[in-house]
């Protein structure tokens, strides 16, 4: 009796019956399978296939936008990483970014700027600027959210450092920044910088 | 000019302990990157016997214009090894990285792409390449970007969306339309028995599939309606329904306990159910909303359920471990009376067989090392 579904196996008998039978599978895969690592593997499956604009009407339709989104609370760091990297890719289209918006998503990704892991971190901070529009730009450059970027942007890490300036300079008015610098001279409050 | 500022950069980026396998020991196990973004060869997908390698995902961020190359042998092959490269596309500038740690006889450079789509192609085609003897690990290197750089490279990502998707509004109108179709051709059929028997025929003989899991997850739509059986015929039908469910609290009720038990009973099909199909039936029923609950109501809901260490819910705690299974967790099976008493006869002595057979799952999971999931050594993940 079979009680754990592989990938390989039923993945390779679905191949041949188009995309968005096989973007299903993989949804199906996720939900059913026990174990982490098949998780992590699916949900870095679907994160590249939301790379490209393609895959995007089928994977609205199997809610995997939803399933992103609900994977960035999750304990495990991996699947953050990946579900980040996942809207991250896909949240520029428009009517992606509106479901997003929509559902909430933009305090989750928030919250990503706090996790340990690098990628995590600069998946959010892109994921925030391609969210910003007029309407939600107050969330995404909201103070505590500034204030973040400021130490980013002196961070060792090149990478963060130069997306936190793309952040800083082409998404922040002038007074933000400075609000913001004024505030961390005075308080150590906001969201703490990772771990380099 | 480049090699005093690559130096510049270089000394700056020793000072950065960035780099995502460790290089100072032994060059990193390339690990066959199975999550590979997606370009339609469908090959590279899970292309590897093994389920428990790690993955990588694919960014903007990671994405480069630069390219690092390492496991170059130190023969002197510079020029030959950028006339490779630039069959992908022109390079604006290259250098070896003369103090960037190497595997012994081997040597490292950087080569700049004008374009990040002659860097993609020329890094697929030449990672993991033999050259002169020895195999070159080429993988994207954003850390030598300058500000203006990345930012370019976002706002490109940004025109490039902007255009594929305006292209494919028309087209995907059409797509659209068809699956929907196939819902309302489906929503008219009543429940087959002929096909449920077929269907648990086909589960009985191991033939079953990912996809007969679909119409038993209650965030679809039709489930309420249409409890079409995912045999292999109708396959097509099935796939229509896809939905990631992140709360299978919602069957409605009289799908999941009148009419298949009935039917059951009357074929005493599901007696030989894989467990798998049976997690997929038995959903617990705290409330009867059939429908797909709008995100941020689950996540109050689960935080809510969690906090109250709610038994029967639809996420699933393994009280051995802190996994969070996504989907119906074995429950209770709800007794509902038929009204005859050989139809609750049978439902109960199938409710027995069920009862039997979901204990006898977790034992079998029971195996799987219990610090798997608090304690997992961190993959090397090679990097790309």
């Amino acid at each position: 009796m079979e009680t754990v579904v592989t990938m390989s196996q039923k993945q390779r008998d679905l191949l041949e019956l188009g995309r968005l039978e096989y973007l299903q599978a993989l949804v199906t895969e996720f939900q059913v399978t026990e174990s982490p690592e098949a998780k992590e593997q699916v949900l870095a499956n679907l994160a590249n296939f939301a790379y490209d604009p393609k895959n995007y009407e089928y994977l609205r339709q199997l809610q995997v936008l939803d399933l992103f989104l609900d994977m960035l609370t999750e304990d495990n760091e991996i699947l953050v990483e990946f579900a980040i990297g996942g809207l991250c890719n896909l949240c520029l289209d428009k009517t992606n970014k509106d479901y997003i918006l929509e559902a909430d998503g933009v305090a989750p990704v928030i919250n990503c700027l706090s996790s340990s892991n690098e990628e995590t971190v600069m998946s959010a901070v892109t994921t925030l600027m391609y969210l910003t529009t007029p309407q939600s730009r107050q969330q995404t450059t909201a103070l505590p959210v500034v204030e973040c970027m400021l130490r980013f942007s002196l961070s060792a890490n090149r990478r963060l450092s130069n997306l936190a300036r793309v952040f800083l300079e082409d998404y922040c008015s002038p007074v933000q920044v400075e609000e913001a610098r004024n505030l961390s001279k005075h308080t150590a409050v906001g969201i703490p910088l990772p771990k380099d | 000019m480049w090699s005093i500022s690559a130096k510049a950069v270089i000394i700056t980026q020793f000072n950065i302990p960035q780099l995502p396998c460790n290089l100072t020991g032994p060059r990193c196990e390339p690990v066959p990157c199975i999550a590979r973004r997606e370009t339609g060869d469908h090959r590279n997908v899970n292309g590897t016997e093994s389920t428990q390698e790690a993955c990588n995902v694919y960014t903007v961020n990671l994405e480069s214009r630069y390219l690092l190359i390492q496991g170059v042998p130190a023969l002197g092959v510079m020029k030959e090894l950028v006339e490779q490269f630039a069959l992908y596309g022109a390079i604006e500038e290259y250098n070896a990285l003369d103090e960037y740690p190497a595997e012994q006889f081997t040597e490292v450079y950087l080569i700049k792409f004008q374009k990040l789509q002659s860097a993609r192609v020329a890094k697929r085609k030449l990672d993991e390449r033999s050259f002169f003897g020895s195999l070159l690990h080429v993988c994207y290197a954003p850390e030598f970007e300058t500000v203006q750089e990345t930012r370019e490279k976002l706002q490109d990502r940004r025109k490039y969306i902007a255009k594929a998707t305006s292209n494919r509004v028309h087209f995907l109108v059409k797509k659209i339309q068809e699956p929907k179709k196939t819902v309302s051709k489906n929503s008219e059929h009543d429940f087959q028995p002929e096909t449920l028997g077929f269907s648990a025929a086909d589960a009985n003989t191991g033939n079953w599939d990912p996809s007969a899991c679909c119409p038993y997850q209650p965030s679809c739509e039709f489930s309420s309606r249409n409890t079409a059986c995912p045999s292999g015929g109708h396959f097509e039908r099935v796939l229509a329904f896809p939905q990631y469910v992140s709360n299978c609290g919602e069957t409605s009720e009289s799908f999941c306990q009148s009419k298949p038990l009935t039917q059951s009973a009357q074929q005493g099909g599901y007696t030989n159910t894989p467990v798998s199909l049976v997690l997929q039936r038995k959903v617990p029923s705290d409330n009867g909303i059939g429908r797909f609950m709008p995100r941020t109501t689950q996540l109050q809901e689960r935080k809510r359920k969690r906090d109250q260490d709610n038994q029967i819910d639809f996420i699933g705690i393994d009280s051995d471990s802190t996994e969070v299974i996504i989907g119906p967790r074995l429950p209770e099976i709800p007794k509902v009376d038929m009204d005859d008493d050989s139809l609750n006869a049978s439902a109960s002595l199938i409710r027995n067989k069920l009862t039997e057979v979901a204990v006898s799952v977790p034992k079998s999971f029971g195996e799987k090392p219990e610090d798997t999931q608090t304690k997992r050594p961190i993959k090397q993940r090679r990097r790309i």
